[in-house]
C-alpha cells in the first residue's frame, strides 16, 4: 500500500493521467483504504505539485495537468468512499468579479481549495457583486473569494464588501482577494479580510481564516 | 511651447535619438485610455465607438485632448481579433471593457483555420483602420498606435484558456498550429493598420508572462512567434512596443531575442534596473494604474518624476487603466512629462 500511495502521488506529479488511473482502479480492486489513497496519494501528490509552482519549477500549465491527474484518480476513487457526514467543510463561494472573465487563476485557486477539503462554490466568471452576497447567504459560506485580473474590477471587490455592510453582514464573512493587479495593500484599503498571491498561498490564506472564524465564533457564543 | 510635434518626439525616441523630453503616452487596445470622464466630454460613448471608425476616431481625439497623452491609442479592447476569429463578444459598457463571452473552441484540436484574407476584411478590422486613417489625415503631428492582442492572448481568445494552457505540454503541435494561425491574422491586421497610417505598433500580451508560462513555454511558444511578427512590422517600416505583464524576471534573459524596439512592463517590475541590464532596449513605464485611480495627484507627480529620473524613455502607463481613474489624476500624470524640459 505504501508503495503504491508513494506511486499516486508520483502520478500526479508526473502529469500520467494513464498511470493514475490504473493505481487508482487497483486500489479499488485490491480494497485498498480509499481515504487514504486520496489523501496520501492523489492530493500529497497535488500538494508537492503546488511546491514545485511555488519554487517556480512548474508554471500553471503544468499545475493545470497535475490537478487533471488527481480529478481522473479522484473521479474513479470517490463513488467507493464511506461519506463521513459528520465531517464538516468550511465552504467557499469563489468567482471573478463582474467586468472581467479571466478565470485562469480563479480556477486554480478553486482546485487547490478543493485539494484542501474546502467546499467550493463556483459562480464562474463577470459576476456582479450581489451575486456573491446571495449564495454566501444561501450556502452560509464562511469565505467570499474575489478574483481580478483587471485593474477595472477592483473596484467590484470593494463593492461586495460595501453590499455586506450594507446587509449588515459583514462580519459573518470572510472575504479574501487576489489576483493580478491585487494587493495586500489593496486589500486593506478595501476592507478585505485577507490577500493572496497565488493559488498556493490562498490555500494557507483561507485556512487562517476559517481559523479566525471558529475561534471569533466561540468567543460570540 | 515646444517646437517638436509629438510625432517626431515619439519617433526620435524609436531611431534611438536623445529627445528634449520623453513623451507620455498610452498604447491603446489593454492599455487604453479611454475612462468613464474622458468619454463623458467626447460626444460619442461606448460601446458604439468599438463599432463605428468615425466614433473611434472622435473619442480617440477626445481622450487624447482630455488625458494629455501625447497620442492616438486604437482599438479601445483586445477583442477585434477574437472576434473575426468567430468568438462571441460581449461589447460591454461605459464602465466596462468590452470581453470574450464565449471562446469558438474548446480545444486546439477543434481549430478549422479561415482563409487569412477572407478573415481581414471582417468584422472589426476595417472599423479600426479607417478610423486611424481618419486620425492620420486630420492631425498628422500626433503619432498614432494601433494596438494588436499578442498571439498567446488571442489563441486563450478564440479556445477556452485552461485547455489551451494544457495544450501547450499535451499537444505541442496542435497549439503551434494555432499560435501560427492567429499570428498569420496579426501580420494581416499590422499590414492594414500600416496601409492605413499608424505610427507604431503596440502588442500586449497579457497571458504569456513569466510567470504563467514558465521560461521553458515562453521560449519554445511565446518567442518565435513574437519574433515573426515583429519582423513582419518591422518590415513594413513600423517600430514595435512589446508590453509583457506582471513580474518578467523568469523570461528576463529572452527579452533582448524577441526583437521589440519597446518593452513596456508593469509597476512590480523596476525599469531602471532593466535599463542596466538590457542597455539596447528601449524602455516604456510604468506609473502604477492603481496609483493613477487611487490617487492622490502629488504622489503621482512624485512617482511620475521618478520615472523621469530614472531617464525612461517612454512615460507610460504600467498596465490597463480603471474605467474609473478620474481624469485630474491622469493629467496630473502627463502634466508632470509635458511641462518638463
Amino acid at each position: 500500500m505504501a508503495k503504491l500511495l508513494v506511486e499516486l502521488s508520483n502520478a500526479v506529479v508526473g502529469m500520467d493521467e494513464a498511470r493514475a488511473i490504473y493505481l487508482a482502479e487497483e486500489v479499488i480492486t485490491e480494497k485498498y483504504n480509499i481515504y487514504q489513497a486520496i489523501e496520501q496519494g492523489l492530493v500529497d501528490g497535488m500538494d508537492r505539485a503546488g511546491k514545485l509552482f511555488e519554487t517556480e519549477k512548474y508554471f500553471i500549465p503544468e499545475l493545470l495537468m497535475c490537478s487533471d491527474v488527481m480529478y481522473a484518480g479522484l473521479d474513479i476513487l470517490k463513488p467507493y468512499l464511506k461519506v463521513n457526514q459528520s465531517a464538516k467543510k468550511y465552504k467557499v463561494v469563489i468567482g471573478v468579479v463582474e467586468g472581467d472573465t479571466h478565470d485562469i487563476g480563479k480556477n486554480l485557486v478553486k482546485i487547490m481549495l478543493e485539494t484542501a477539503e474546502f467546499e467550493i462554490y463556483d459562480l464562474g466568471r463577470d459576476v456582479p457583486p450581489h451575486d456573491f452576497v446571495v449564495k454566501a447567504k444561501e450556502v452560509n459560506a464562511q469565505i467570499i473569494a474575489l478574483s481580478s485580473l483587471m485593474t477595472t474590477g477592483m473596484e467590484k471587490m470593494a463593492n461586495v464588501i460595501q453590499l455586506l455592510q450594507q446587509l449588515g453582514i459583514r462580519e459573518k464573512f470572510m472575504v479574501m482577494v487576489g489576483g493580478g493587479p491585487i494587493s495586500q495593500s489593496f486589500a486593506d484599503q478595501i476592507g478585505a479580510d485577507g490577500y493572496a498571491k497565488d493559488a498556493v498561498e490562498a490555500v494557507r490564506v483561507a485556512q487562517r481564516l476559517v481559523g479566525k472564524i471558529s475561534f471569533s465564533c466561540q468567543w460570540r457564543i | 511651447m515646444s517646437q517638436i510635434s509629438a510625432k517626431k518626439r515619439f519617433l526620435a525616441v524609436m531611431n534611438n535619438e536623445k529627445p528634449d523630453r520623453p513623451p507620455v503616452i498610452c498604447p491603446g487596445g489593454m492599455m487604453n485610455a479611454a475612462i468613464v470622464e474622458a468619454i463623458q466630454n467626447s460626444g460619442t460613448s461606448l460601446p458604439e465607438a468599438h463599432r463605428d471608425p468615425k466614433l473611434m476616431a472622435q473619442l480617440a481625439r477626445a481622450v487624447q485632448l482630455g488625458t494629455g497623452f501625447e497620442n492616438f491609442g486604437i482599438p479601445f479592447c483586445m477583442t477585434v481579433e477574437a472576434e473575426v476569429l468567430g468568438s462571441q463578444i460581449d461589447f460591454g459598457s461605459l464602465t466596462c471593457e468590452p470581453k470574450i463571452a464565449q471562446e469558438k473552441y474548446g480545444s486546439s484540436a477543434e481549430i478549422d483555420p479561415a482563409d487569412i484574407v477572407t478573415l481581414l476584411g471582417k468584422g472589426r478590422i476595417g472599423v479600426v483602420a479607417e478610423a486611424a486613417r481618419i486620425l492620420a489625415k486630420e492631425y498628422p503631428s500626433i503619432p498614432i498606435l494601433g494596438s494588436l492582442t499578442g498571439p498567446m492572448s488571442l489563441a486563450a481568445s478564440i479556445i477556452n484558456p485552461l485547455i489551451f494552457l494544457k495544450d501547450l505540454r499535451k499537444n505541442p503541435a496542435l497549439a503551434h498550429g494555432v499560435l501560427d494561425y492567429v499570428t498569420k491574422l496579426l501580420i494581416g491586421f499590422s499590414e492594414i493598420l500600416a496601409e492605413s497610417g499608424v505610427t507604431a505598433i503596440s502588442i500586449a500580451d497579457p497571458t504569456a508572462t513569466g510567470e504563467i508560462l514558465g521560461p521553458a513555454m515562453f521560449k519554445e511558444y511565446e518567442v518565435p512567434h513574437l519574433q515573426k511578427l515583429i519582423a513582419e512590422i518591422h518590415r513594413l517600416g513600423l517600430p514595435v512596443i512589446l508590453h509583457i505583464c506582471g513580474d518578467l524576471s523568469a523570461v528576463k534573459p529572452l527579452l533582448g531575442e524577441i526583437g521589440a524596439d519597446v518593452i513596456s512592463v508593469d509597476a512590480v517590475m523596476s525599469l531602471k534596473k532593466l535599463k542596466e541590464e538590457f542597455p539596447i532596449l528601449k524602455t516604456m513605464g510604468n506609473l502604477s494604474t492603481f496609483l493613477l485611480d487611487s490617487g492622490p495627484a502629488a504622489r503621482i507627480q512624485q512617482q511620475t518624476g521618478r520615472l523621469m529620473q530614472e531617464e525612461v524613455d517612454i512615460i507610460a502607463p504600467a498596465c490597463g487603466l480603471s474605467t474609473s481613474t478620474p481624469l485630474e489624476n491622469i493629467r496630473a500624470f502627463t502634466a508632470v512629462v509635458t511641462r518638463t524640459s
